[in-house]
């Protein structure tokens, strides 16, 4: 069988690598020989997705403020840019949308111009299942069920290089997320400490017990088994020789103590190491917001404080880091513009979505966003979709991971692109 | 020791059985049948291993000698038979209550979070603004109502499930019929994931995919589509027609508000959602999906106007009314009467109704097959029969069950025979699996051992291959979602990819390794393993001894010169068995014990007192067995050779 990575193309390049530097995982080494690259410690771009599993109220979180119609459909939800009282206001952002204000932590990130969002954002198929919403939304292909893998594992397939680590596309996730799902290499993992042989209460045993694993898969005839072994043992080896449980993020950050903060943390620790992660991905939960959403507290207040402030931590911790990283959120569908009975919103389309970065062309909402009268309302209730998910995706991907073969990323697709990026 | 005894006494009981059995066998295969192992060079021991890999979820200690004693064929034949008694795994599934309910009863006892919700709004006992103010007096209130209601919560039903999953596939005699059934649950896959479909998943097993496995493929199809799992997960049950082909009955309008009502689950609280979902017509997920990954396969030669005929065939293929959002429903139905709707068009089988008044009645035309106007019901069991016997399905359906038995790549003369035998025999997917195993490619030295185990097989194979004692399966159910298949949850209508390079990845081949260390040192709660007993309780005669024998006890019939050669090193390293003692030392003075005296700490601390002398088998504790030996036989699980069947 022959392995699904590409082999030492060069030898001497690799053993000039191994030799100068010394104990250089195999995998990078040979990802370095095979790109022609002296350094193995060559930075790679990296793209952070977060999904945002349970649909985001965009309207909440980025709110056209000056619609009446919007104020008028959301007596108890709406919220003003105007200062009134004790309580805080929307952040203006453009005189038109306002930042809800517990992700003040995203304000500075805006008017540096490093912060985009995309409004009416979402799919062509007007599901209002989460299952199928989020299935469609992860393959790429949203009127096909049986696409069997996911784009961010095509985005793998089209990163114009073989040099794939063990890292390369890492979820941390417990189970492979649908957008994960294919044949290129990636792993899911939700705790790096996982990374090891264990046995609780034994560690001399397990010391013993890695040292017989990796004789026995250093002798195996089967290819797959072998290779596999063999960049799992260095993996493991690099990922002991650094303090995992006990990492201090740089720069002061903080991350919230969130299953989001924890996840986002052990994304910038691998970015950091130089393993060669390029396509990152995490999960944020509890957006399904059909009871008691809240305003400036409460439900929908605390998701959005914790996924402003985590990703705001990963990238002050990423400090020199940040010009390779790019990070975009997604959600499947947005809420109903009316409120309902039990003060909360329930499944519409359109929602809102952001991409933060250097070279994200920042500072601006995008999309087209109508005044919310009932013409102008998708099914006479919902935000109406108006940009395509994929012209966003296949923009971020392009620019910051040069993909550019749109039909192999998003098969079926033939819209334009919406340029959120520089350059 | 007694435990010893008891599996003996089983072992011989089965033995028994086995005879008695196979002195009445019906004629599958046929008594001339011969495999042809010996032309391949392998040995009847070989043969039986080679057997057991492909056919069940590993051999247990001693099954390979049992199986070429009786013969391969005559194993093989009792297998496709799937009549052999289960009584003691049937004992220990008799605890699970949930697995005899039907859809019916399962959707009025595990009602969804927000079915509950609804009824005790209905019911005054919670009020709808409460969940406003104090969530946890909300949730109390919440978990009251259920228990006074006899109500248990959705996750508790497949809590069981999974669990009965686990030990038919550990423990059924009938080991084929549950591989089988394991295949054919991932080729028409739905998901717990969806939640629409959840609920209905251990009837789809039990009543649609177990019942049908080695059956005909035909008969499989047809219940799948007709299932509220599939109806639900692939969206048929909300499929309509064009309104101007619809029939027009007197009782259209009101039975269209109450079908709705049948929806259950998230969309409960949206009336208005509700009211859009009407509107959808036609829906072509199931249709698409049930030529590219049931049927014909992707390059079966289908065009998307195939796509849309065909959805518009099976349009009103919906589920019968029930649980609480389909008592109005239900009422109607049983107001009218079975008689009458069957007069007006209507089916109604189990869980299934034909909708008539939901049915696209115009014509049609399905890859050439033209359906007359007015077909009703009957077209699409038409549509379906003419899908299971084309050729390209043929095709499709042979190469996955070689891919699944012989190897990831099998050779295209050995599939062509399958599909021989599947054209020509009416799709009876015996006759398929017979023509397989009696093909020289199923025996060739380039199948041995060519697959890589999923999880689940690696998981379960380990159970079987130590005799381990399953009292909590969902512990391993954990390692196996841990390990990367989280069995029943996978997403997409594909079912899980079989192949290696899927399984095999950097974190989930550590996590297998892992398991193994896990499993064999007893810190897997409520899986335990006698390791002195897989060897009857005769201590090894040295280290080197004791790797030979657990080597040829876990691997039975395979060459493992290379994997002793490299696990000797491990015994003779001086320093190792004092690292090993000290740390398990600190671990028994660390951890405190029990103040409950069960057999189990009796067993462990029999063994202690018995074999202290002994490295190999002592030092257990409470926190696991920390012996050489459980360190041999773990790295002998998570080592390379034991990941390929």
């Amino acid at each position: 069988m022959v392995s699904r990575r590409g082999f030492l193309k060069s030898g001497g390049l690799a053993l000039l690598g191994v030799g100068l530097l010394g104990g250089i995982p195999g995998f990078l080494a040979e990802a370095a020989a095979s790109e022609k690259i002296l350094s193995p410690y060559k930075k790679k771009k990296t793209l952070v997705c977060i999904f945002q599993r349970g649909a985001m109220d965009g309207l909440m979180a980025v709110t056209p403020f000056t619609d009446d119609y919007l104020k008028a459909a959301r007596p108890n939800l709406f919220m003003s840019a105007a200062k009134s009282g004790t309580g805080n206001p929307l952040i203006d952002l453009d005189g038109r949308f306002g930042l809800h204000p517990a992700m003040k932590a995203f304000e500075p990130m805006f008017r540096e111009k490093r912060l985009g969002i995309v409004h009416g954002i979402g799919s062509p198929n007007n599901t209002r299942s989460h299952f199928d919403a989020q299935d469609y939304m992860e393959s790429g292909t949203p009127f096909n069920k049986g696409t069997s893998s996911g784009w961010l594992n095509r985005a793998v397939g089209l990163l114009g290089h073989d040099a794939l680590t063990p890292f390369t596309a890492v979820s941390m996730t417990s189970a492979m997320p649908r957008s994960f799902y294919g044949d290129n290499p990636s792993v899911a993992i939700s705790n790096l400490q996982d990374f090891a042989i264990q046995m609780r209460g034994n560690p001399a045993g397990a010391n013993i017990a890695a040292k017989s694993f990796e004789d026995l898969y250093d002798q195996t005839a089967s290819g797959l088994l072998k290779q596999t072994g063999k960049e799992s043992f260095e993996a493991m080896k690099m990922l002991q020789k650094t303090d995992i449980k006990n990492y201090t993020p740089a720069n002061g950050a903080v991350y919230p103590s969130s299953a989001l903060g924890n996840s986002l943390k052990q994304i910038a620790q691998l970015i950091k190491m130089d393993v060669g992660l390029e396509v990152a991905f995490a999960e944020s939960n509890g957006w399904d917001t059909h009871f008691n959403q809240g305003t400036e507290n409460g439900i929908f207040a605390r998701n959005v404080a914790d996924l402003s402030n985590s990703i705001m931590a990963l990238w002050t911790d990423l400090g020199t880091y940040q010009d390779d990283v790019t990070i975009m959120t997604m959600t499947e569908f947005g809420r109903t513009v009316h409120q309902n009975g039990t003060g909360g919103t329930d499944h519409g389309r359109a929602s809102c979505n952001f991409i933060l970065g250097n070279d994200v062309s920042g500072g601006l909402v995008y999309g087209d966003v109508k005044p919310l009268a009932v013409e102008n309302l998708e099914d006479g209730r919902d935000l109406a979709v108006t940009t395509d998910f994929r012209s966003v995706f296949s923009s971020v991907a392009d620019k910051h991971l040069a993909i550019n073969n749109d039909h192999i990323l998003f098969p079926d697709w033939k819209g334009d692109r919406v340029n959120v990026m520089r350059g | 020791m007694k435990k010893a005894v008891k599996y003996w006494c089983g072992f011989v009981m089965l033995l028994c059985l086995f005879t008695v059995f196979t002195a009445f066998l019906p004629g599958y295969p046929n008594a001339s049948l011969k495999f042809p192992y010996k032309q391949a060079g392998l040995t009847p021991e070989q043969a039986a291993a080679h057997l057991l890999s492909r056919f069940t979820y590993g051999a247990t200690p001693g099954e390979v000698e049992e199986v070429s004693k009786i013969g391969p064929e005559k194993w093989f034949a009792q297998q496709l038979d799937a009549q052999l008694p289960d009584d003691s795994l049937n004992q220990l599934l008799n605890k699970y209550d949930a697995l005899k309910l039907s859809n019916t009863e399962v959707v009025a006892q595990y009602p969804k979070g927000a079915q509950v919700l609804r009824m005790a709004v209905r019911d005054g006992i919670v009020n709808k603004d409460s969940v406003k103010t104090d969530r946890k007096a909300y949730r109390d209130q919440l978990q009251n109502y259920m228990q006074q209601n006899g109500l248990k919560p959705e996750q508790e039903l497949l809590r069981q499930f999974i669990n009965q999953k686990i030990l038919r596939a550990a423990y059924s005699n009938n080991q084929l019929q549950e591989v089988m059934t394991s295949f054919w649950f991932n080729h028409f896959n739905v998901s717990i994931v969806k939640n629409d479909c959840s609920q209905y998943i251990p009837a789809y097993e039990r009543d649609v995919i177990r019942p049908n496995a080695l059956g005909k493929f035909n008969d499989l199809l047809l219940a799948t589509a007709k299932s509220p799992a599939m109806l639900y997960y692939l969206d048929n049950f909300s499929s309509s027609g064009n309104k101007e082909n619809m029939e027009q009955g007197p009782i259209r309008r009101r039975l269209m508000q109450q079908m709705q009502g049948a929806d259950t689950g998230r969309f409960a609280n949206m009336p208005k959602l509700n009211k859009a979902k009407k509107a959808q017509g036609l829906n072509e997920n199931y249709a698409r999906e049930v030529m590219e990954l049931h049927t014909l396969g992707v390059d079966g030669g289908y065009t998307q106007q195939d796509v849309t005929q065909a959805a518009k065939v099976l349009t009103g293929w919906s589920v019968y009314p029930m649980g609480t959002y389909g008592q109005a429903g239900q009422k109607l139905m049983n107001r009218i009467g079975d008689e009458k709707l069957q007069s007006r068009g209507f089916v109604h089988e189990g869980d299934f109704l034909f909708n008539p008044n939901k049915h696209d009645s115009g014509e049609k035309t399905v890859l050439g097959h033209h359906f007359a106007a007015g077909g009703g019901y009957e077209e699409g069991v038409q549509l379906l029969d003419m899908l299971a016997h084309q050729r390209a399905t043929a095709r499709f359906i042979a190469k996955k069950i070689a891919v699944r038995f012989v190897s990831d790549n099998p050779p295209q003369s050995l599939i062509d025979k399958m599909v021989h035998t599947f054209m020509n025999k009416d799709g009876d997917i015996k006759q398929v699996l017979i023509t397989m195993v009696d093909a020289p490619e199923f025996w060739s030295a380039a199948a041995l051992r060519e697959k890589t185990k999923s999880p689940f097989e690696l998981a379960i194979g380990s159970v079987r291959s130590l005799h381990a004692d399953i009292t909590q399966p969902y512990q391993l159910f954990n390692w196996i979602n841990k390990m990367g298949e989280k069995m029943y949850y996978y997403q997409a209508p594909t079912g899980f990819p079989d192949k290696g390079q899927y399984w095999i990845n950097t974190g989930a081949l550590l996590n297998r390794m892992n398991f193994g260390l896990a499993l064999a040192s007893g810190r897997i709660p409520g899986v335990k393993v006698d390791l002195a007993a897989l060897n009857n309780h005769h201590e090894p005669e040295s280290a080197q001894a004791a790797l030979m024998t657990y080597c040829k006890i876990i691997m039975p019939g395979r060459k493992l010169d290379e994997t002793i050669k490299r696990l000797t090193p491990m015994l003779n390293d001086p320093k190792l068995m004092e690292k090993v003692g000290e740390a398990s030392a600190k671990t028994l003075a660390a951890t405190a014990l029990p103040v409950t005296a069960s057999d189990e700490m009796m067993d462990q601390q029999a063994g202690l007192k018995g074999k202290r002398k002994n490295n190999f088998i002592a030092m257990q504790s409470t926190s696991g067995n920390n012996s050489m030996l459980a360190q041999v036989v773990g790295v002998i699980i998570g080592s390379p050779e034991y990941q390929r069947r």
